[in-house]
């Protein structure tokens, strides 16, 4: 058995990086008493998935993690004893149990949704976004395991809304496609010719399925 | 005067600042707080506010069990709040001070002025820039002189603190010996000192009244023309003639922690820490901790347990390491280990010892360590020779060494670590040519097994460092080489040390020579440490930040001379400016073991009976009347 746990990576600890993360809660799992599974070897640790990385600087407002377990345990206790365990800027905020054939959370992951809370925004700026969104083209150069690729993230783009001097996006995020928030405020800012203003992004849900049918990923 | 309550974060704007500078140095996450067991209490409730400042960096500071003890301490008060603050890294302290964002405290961020009670540990000499950058990053005057009525108090403790001299200028008050205890009362009289409105002055003459409190500015030092001290007396009533170290009789019922905070970033040591005793009856010469922390104490083995059970727990730490200057000679290590072993199997924890003395590496116990993690062997012989061991007084033998690293190489290590120590008294090239010896003979060790045993081939890495004569030792009058010898000596090792599967090792031995002329400097030395810092020198620990030059500079400024400090074989005449400190261990004892030292002459370990180092007074060594161990002394010991 398995349990999916969703958890807020809070604003004080955007800092740190993704193996901080793990090394969090792995300890915080061997505080909670719960019946945890170990790698083998000759230095065991134990067994847990991300979905996806955070990279540092980021916070996280759903994050989701599933935890293979050696003996079954009810979503509420597991819940209960999970909480107990954890920092409190490291909240878990519900948690579901799947059976072990259940995908691991990474495979269904398509895409996120973001927020960019920017410290001022360029007059028109909500004018700008509109145009850059026409492009049938966007092309930009990625990063991907294999170097830098000129690519076109406009079909990685699936929503923009502005409210306020905050933006929120939907961008995919998996193996064959992501766009990062940071590649797509660097070609919105390149389109418009501004400097691009300082700005907290968060990484608000995770997210499964196909556009524009897209679900939050810890109901798959 | 004037405490500051507490409401005063750093303001909105020094946040938002300190956020921006945050994404911009590197490994950030040192200076997040909001760990797992860290402790944030209400500034409101709390009638004395205490920052516990480290002068060095997170990841080292987070290593420190001392820090962890009396932060634990302090905060098991109701009245108390304990904070911590380290030294920021370069990058981080640049941008600090040019965005104007004072020091803070990881727990609540409240800057460094705002505590009522400012403490630094002290555990290396060349950390003390660190202290005035602090200082300086917190918004606080440096020397204690242009803050007379001003708070925070400061004030240190920690080994270094047995020759405080160096510090005199900038600290008020210094805490002697073992801190749990006078910890609390330090604590109580700057509270009630604060309720009652006294004058700063005031609060630390009473503190002066208080067992193992040192108040610099209550004693003043006159020098010879030569430059030597002349005399050292207290100025006030208030203040003691002779500063009594404080030791804490009774280790089981200390506090300890249950409880400590978690790093999220990777640290030096990153695991839970039992220290399962206090002391160490050896003797070797050139040791500092071991006369300091005299007499040897340990926990009891309900106490230990108890205290494993709560900090796995508390912690979900994967390891767990005993620690004490001398943890082979634990009373009951083998049952603790086989104890700490079978309760941690299922949960993946694994128990490491860090410092083990060869001569009682008990075959078992590697066997058990190992059943669950393997760790590189490490072992200190010291020195290369039989005849300058004895003039150390390090108990060990050849065989011993030799016999130990066949039993780990038998159990499958093929990595050891050698320390050794170079300049230290009376030696010659031919103790040089033994540490030669010494590592040759280790691999020949390894290739003496039968070949099946053979892994992936013998590492044995020397590691020699620069000696430095510390105070409360008996070498406490010794001249350090000069850094030309050093480097002679270094060159020849490296020549003896030229040999397959061994690696060698060395130390800056510039940086050995500063550490000793603090070590064992006096009050003027603080000046030396004003003006390096003021050249720019902070850091001084990391390679990349020290600057000898800046350093040389400073002592001539000062119109000092290094060589007085570091070179200078002290007549027993003379009046050290530590004297007036009583660790228990007495100078006649430290006289005795030098003289003996000359002649290469041993000196049992104590638990075969006592030697009479001075602490027998205070009635709180339990070895005077029952000295544990009845057998036949050590090989070395025969000789005595
Ligand atoms: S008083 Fe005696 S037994 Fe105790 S530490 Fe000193 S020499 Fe050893």
């Amino acid at each position: 058995m398995k349990m999916l746990v969703i958890f807020e990576k809070s604003e004080r600890l955007r800092h740190i990086g993704h193996l901080d993360l793990m090394r969090a809660m792995q300890r915080a799992l061997r505080r909670s008493g719960l019946p945890i599974a170990f790698s083998q070897g000759f230095n065991p640790h134990v067994l847990l998935n991300f979905a996806a990385p955070l990279s540092v600087g980021m916070p996280g407002k759903r994050e989701i993690m599933e935890v293979p377990l050696s003996k079954g345990v009810c979503e509420g206790d597991f819940k209960k004893m999970l909480s107990a365990a954890l920092p409190k800027d490291l909240p878990c905020i519900a948690v579901r149990s799947v059976d072990d054939r259940h995908p691991a959370p990474m495979a269904s992951l398509t895409a996120a949704t973001y927020s960019v809370q920017f410290e001022s925004l360029p007059e028109n700026f909500s004018e700008t976004l509109h145009r850059f969104m026409a492009q049938t083209e966007i092309p930009a150069i990625r990063k991907t395991k294999t170097g830098m690729k000129p690519c076109d993230i406009r079909p990685m783009i699936h929503e923009t809304l502005l409210e306020g001097n905050t933006l929120y996006m939907t961008l995919s995020l998996c193996e064959k496609a992501t766009c990062k928030p940071d590649l797509f405020l660097q070609s919105l800012f390149e389109f418009a010719g501004q400097e691009r203003p300082a700005a907290l992004i968060t990484r608000l849900q995770l997210l499964g399925g196909e556009a524009p049918g897209f679900m939050p990923l810890e109901m798959l | 005067m004037n405490f500051c309550k507490g409401v005063n974060r750093l303001n909105k704007q020094e946040l938002m600042q300190l956020e921006k500078l945050l994404e911009q140095v590197q490994k950030p996450a040192r200076y997040i707080g909001g760990e797992m067991n860290a402790v944030e209490k209400d500034w409101d409730k709390a009638e004395a506010t205490f920052a516990f400042c480290f002068p060095d960096t997170y990841d080292i500071a987070m290593s420190h069990l001392g820090m962890k003890i009396l932060y634990h301490l302090i905060n098991e008060r109701e009245d108390a709040l304990c904070e911590r603050i380290c030294m920021p890294a370069a990058d981080m302290a640049d941008l600090m001070r040019e965005k104007n964002v004072p020091l803070f405290s990881l727990e609540s961020r409240h800057a460094l002025n705002h505590f009522d009670i400012v403490g630094f540990t002290l555990q290396y000499e060349m950390s003390f820039t660190n202290i005035l950058e602090m200082l300086d990053l917190g918004r606080i005057p440096v020397y204690a002189k242009d803050r007379q009525d001003i708070f925070p108090i400061i004030v240190a403790g920690g080994p270094c603190a047995f020759n405080p001299e160096p510090l005199a200028p900038f600290i008020d008050a210094f805490m002697i010996g073992d801190g749990e205890e006078v910890m609390h009362e330090l604590i109580d009289v700057i509270r009630d000192g604060k309720k009652q409105g006294l004058s700063k002055m005031d609060i630390l003459r009473t503190l002066a009244k208080v067992e193992g409190v040192y108040v610099p500015v209550l004693y003043d030092a006159a020098y010879n023309e030569d430059g030597t001290l002349s005399s050292f007396t207290p100025n006030d009533t208030a203040a003691p003639a002779v500063v009594k170290k404080r030791v804490v009789k009774d280790l089981s019922a200390a506090s300890y922690p249950t409880s400590i905070p978690v790093p999220y970033t990777e640290i030096v040591h990153d695991r839970m820490v039992l220290e399962i005793m206090r002391g160490c009856t050896r003797g070797c010469r050139f040791c500092q901790a071991g006369m300091l922390y005299r007499p040897v104490r340990e926990r009891s083995m309900d106490r230990l347990l108890e205290l494993a059970d709560a900090l796995q727990k508390s912690t979900g730490y994967e390891e767990m390491s005993l620690s004490s200057l001398s943890s082979g000679d634990f009373t009951c290590l083998p049952q603790l280990i086989s104890e700490l072993m079978n309760r941690y199997k299922e949960k993946r924890v694994s128990v490491s010892l860090p410092s083990m003395r060869i001569d009682n590496i008990v075959k078992q116990s590697l066997e058990e360590t190992q059943k669950v993690k393997k760790s590189g062997l490490t072992l200190a012989p010291e020195a290369g020779t039989q005849r300058l061991r004895d003039v150390i007084n390090k108990g060990v033998t050849e065989e011993d060494l030799i016999r130990a690293v066949t039993d780990a190489f038998e159990s499958g290590w093929s990595s050891v670590k050698l320390y050794f120590m170079m300049g230290l008294p009376t030696e010659t090239d031919e103790d040089l040519q033994g540490i030669g010896d010494l590592a040759r003979k280790v691999v020949r060790a390894y290739y003496a097994m039968p070949k099946e045993k053979w892994a992936k081939g013998v590492m044995v890495t020397c590691s020699a460092s620069v000696f430095v004569p510390k105070p409360f030792t008996p070498f406490q009058w010794a001249a350090q080489d000069t850094i030309e010898t050093v480097h002679e000596k270094q060159a020849a090792l490296r020549q003896y040390l030229k040999q397959k599967c061994v690696n060698f090792k060395w130390h800056e031995s510039h940086l050995s020579m500063l550490e000793a002329c603090i070590a064992r400097g006096d009050r003027r030395i603080g000046d030396v440490i004003y003006t390096a810092w003021k050249l720019g020198c902070r850091l001084d620990g990391w390679n990349e930040h020290f600057k000898y030059e800046k350093w040389l500079e400073a002592f001539e400024k000062c119109h000092l001379d290094p060589a007085f400090y570091a070179y200078r074989e002290r007549p027993y005449e003379e009046l050290l400016p530590w004297q007036f400190i009583d660790a228990g261990v007495s100078q006649e004892y430290l006289k005795k073991e030098n003289e003996k030292a000359k002649a290469a002459a041993i000196t049992p370990d104590c638990r075969h009976g006592c030697n009479g180092c001075g602490l027998q007074k205070w009635h709180v060594c339990d070895f005077v009347e029952n000295p544990p161990l009845k057998g036949k002394p050590h090989r070395a010991e025969v000789f005595d």
